[in-house]
């Protein structure tokens, strides 16, 4: 069988439920650089490819991870990260088998998780603005709480559980393609390079971004 | 007509994301850090955006609601238990 290399990709959580072929990494090096990090995806995309069932149901779970994260960090909706969740899972299960290239898996995957996140939120083009209700005053106030609200709601305190309320009412404060820009380079650990081929900028447009992001959050963060 | 100091903060602002995202060499580091040891204001934004960056690099390590992580694996098991015609299957042959 493949020996899985593990490097630096974040454990999965209740590990003893895969398949018997899966070792658990332990400890996790979150302080790998990208380098590392895409490396361990080309690992396990390897052994998946090969025919190691134990990697590809570690591949298909880290996919389906990032997916989530990305998309609800991004978009801010829990019922779209699961739909784009999905969507990472089928497409990954789909290219491993005929992948040239594992060390551009990583990549691959980040741009069809941003794809997805484009898509769904091109569909919510004129639903109102994520997370109002709860930072609005005056009129807002008195409005009648309805089910896109508590839906809203629902999602903002899933994501205040998860990250913070604080850093998640400064994220808010950027705009989705500034967040984006955020999310892929400072959560999500991927280099400026990277960045620069997922969203199809060039690197000197993604770190103007992010300074301009970064200046935002700093400013945010000290006014919360 | 900017100030010596306030030539030396434009210099050190400009590379402060340098600076942080550990591009710089040796001698640059060292002449920001002096300077940060004189200018208080420069050293405060080189700290809230360590502080910024950190916070952020937190939620990535962050695990994933237990909900979340179970319902990957359910999606995995049911893709993998209804798929016959699958890359492992013709891979293994």
């Amino acid at each position: 069988m493949t020996r899985v290399e593990f490097l630096a990709l974040p454990p999965v959580t209740d590990s003893e439920n895969l398949h018997p072929s899966v070792q658990d990494p332990g400890p996790v090096t979150r302080n790998a650089g990208p380098d590392d990090v895409r490396e361990g995806y080309a690992s396990l995309v390897r052994a998946a490819a090969s025919g190691d069932r134990g990697a590809m149901e570690q591949l298909l779970v880290r996919a389906q991870e990032v997916a989530y994260r990305v998309s609800l960090l991004v978009c801010g909706h829990t019922e779209d990260a699961e739909d784009v969740m999905q969507d990472a899972l089928l497409k990954t299960y789909q290219y491993v088998g005929r992948i040239e290239d594992p060390g551009a898996f990583r990549t691959w995957l980040y741009r069809i998780v941003r794809n997805a996140c484009l898509m769904k939120r091109r569909r919510r083009v004129g639903e109102p603005v994520r997370h109002v209700s709860i930072e609005q005053g005056g009129e807002d106030e008195a409005r009648p709480v309805d089910v896109e609200d508590r839906s809203r709601r629902a999602d903002e305190q899933l994501i205040d559980v998860w990250i913070g309320d604080r850093l998640r009412r400064a994220l808010d404060k950027l705009s989705p393609s500034h967040r984006a820009i955020v999310v892929l380079r400072e959560i999500e650990g991927l280099s400026t390079k990277e960045v620069a081929a997922i969203t199809q900028l060039s690197e000197a447009n993604v770190k103007t971004r992010l300074h301009r992001a970064r200046a935002i959050l700093r400013q945010q963060l000290e006014d919360l | 007509m900017t100030s010596p100091k306030g030539t030396e903060c434009a210099s050190v602002l400009a590379q402060i994301e340098a600076y942080v995202d550990g591009e710089l060499g040796a001698l640059q580091c060292s002449a920001i850090e002096q300077h940060c040891e004189q200018c208080e204001r420069c050293a405060a934004i080189v700290h809230g955006l360590r502080r910024t960056i950190g916070l952020c690099q937190e939620i990535g390590r962050a695990p994933l609601p237990p909900s979340v992580s179970q319902l990957a694996r359910d999606q995995v098991r049911r893709l993998l238990e209804s798929s016959h015609d699958s890359p492992l299957g013709r891979k293994a042959t």
